[in-house]
């Protein structure tokens, strides 16, 4: 199956990226088609930049190598980026900005959608 | 039916609405902070198969025994993903 | 037939693939989840998707045309109008939560159908996807 997750609240202030990954680990195990789709304040977890405290769990670095390791698409709101002054030399390698073109493309194409709300 | 996702607790007017107009064949998945409706009477009149994110409700300090409902890995999770069609949340 | 029903056959006779409602609750000017909602919505029109939107709660008032973020010098609401004449988007709200927040002059240019509380079940189920923001 096609699988996409929406989050839309901000990493380390919400658990959603955290619920969102561990979603998104369990299906691909189960050798299903996932992708994260970001939107609004959720793009900051693509920000390179991120730096969290040693003891801390990095989630750039997570869905970094989720998609270099495990086949995990991300994609990115665009417009969501430029608010928030994230630029796309900011982005995690394998993470694609993006936009409402895409979402919408995602909301068709796959078999199962889920969304955190905001 | 659908599968109703839940991540705020009783204070959230949304999640009271989507918990209300839940049906009987519905998977009511209660996440993160959802799963303060796991509590107490909350519940009582609410339609739908519940279900508890086993480690968020844990993580909060209750334990095993305090939670009436299914307590589900997120292996079951993605099960109960794959088994609903139509998504609500 | 009820207007859900007839909601349900238009769709079908249209051939319209993925049914996606959008929802918000939070009021506008406070937050700006009334203007992604239908940010989002109209982002839909590039696939195969009817997106309609859902005001609820608080986010009633923004249905009002005494409503005006823009006064604060915030982003406003009324930008949508021609989307929605363009778009034919489909706006609903809800009878008692217009009633409870006390909204007047509900702007025509919304096109709003009102629901009531009892219908919302079978209207959320008549969608393949709920998304609230």
């Amino acid at each position: 199956m096609k699988i996409t997750i929406q989050v839309m609240a901000q990493p380390y202030t919400y658990q959603d990226l955290d619920s969102a990954i561990k979603i998104a680990e369990k299906a691909l195990e189960k050798g299903h088609e996932v992708g994260i789709f970001l939107f609004c304040d959720s793009v900051l977890a693509i920000n390179n930049l991120v730096k969290p405290v040693r003891q801390d769990r990095n989630i750039p670095k997570i869905l970094e190598s989720m998609i270099a390791e495990k086949g995990l698409k991300v994609d990115i709101c665009g417009i969501c980026m430029d608010y928030r002054g994230v630029t796309k030399d900011m982005i995690i390698e394998g993470a694609n900005p993006s936009g409402l073109p895409e979402l919408a493309e995602l909301i068709y194409e796959s078999d199962r959608f889920i969304s955190f709300m905001a | 039916m659908a599968l109703v996702l839940v991540k705020y607790g009783s204070d959230n007017s949304a999640e009271k609405i989507k918990l209300q107009t839940a049906k009987n064949s519905d998977s009511i998945v209660l996440i993160q902070d959802g799963i303060f409706w796991a509590l107490n009477d909350e519940l009582k009149n609410i339609q739908g198969n519940i279900n508890v994110i086993k480690e968020d409700f844990l993580a909060r300090g209750y334990s095993e025994e305090e939670c009436k409902f299914n307590l589900l890995d997120y292996s079951e999770f993605v099960d109960l993903i794959e088994k609903e069609e139509k998504f609500i949340g | 037939m009820s207007q859900i029903d007839s909601l349900a056959l238009w769709r079908e006779v249209n051939f319209m693939d993925k049914k996606v409602l959008f929802v918000v609750y939070q009021a506008p000017v406070g937050a700006i989840w009334t203007n992604e909602v239908y940010r989002t919505a109209f982002g839909m029109y590039g696939e195969d998707i009817e997106p309609s939107v859902l005001i609820m709660n608080e986010a009633s008032i923004g249905l009002s045309e005494n409503t005006k973020p823009e006064s604060l010098n915030l982003l406003p609401i009324k930008m949508v109008h021609r989307f929605i004449k363009k778009y034919e988007t489909e706006v609903f709200g809800v009878e008692e939560h217009l009633e409870k927040f006390n909204v007047k002059n509900i702007d025509e240019k919304f096109g709003m159908k009102a629901l009531k509380e009892e219908e919302l079940s079978d209207f959320f189920h008549s969608y393949d996807l709920v998304i609230y923001m």
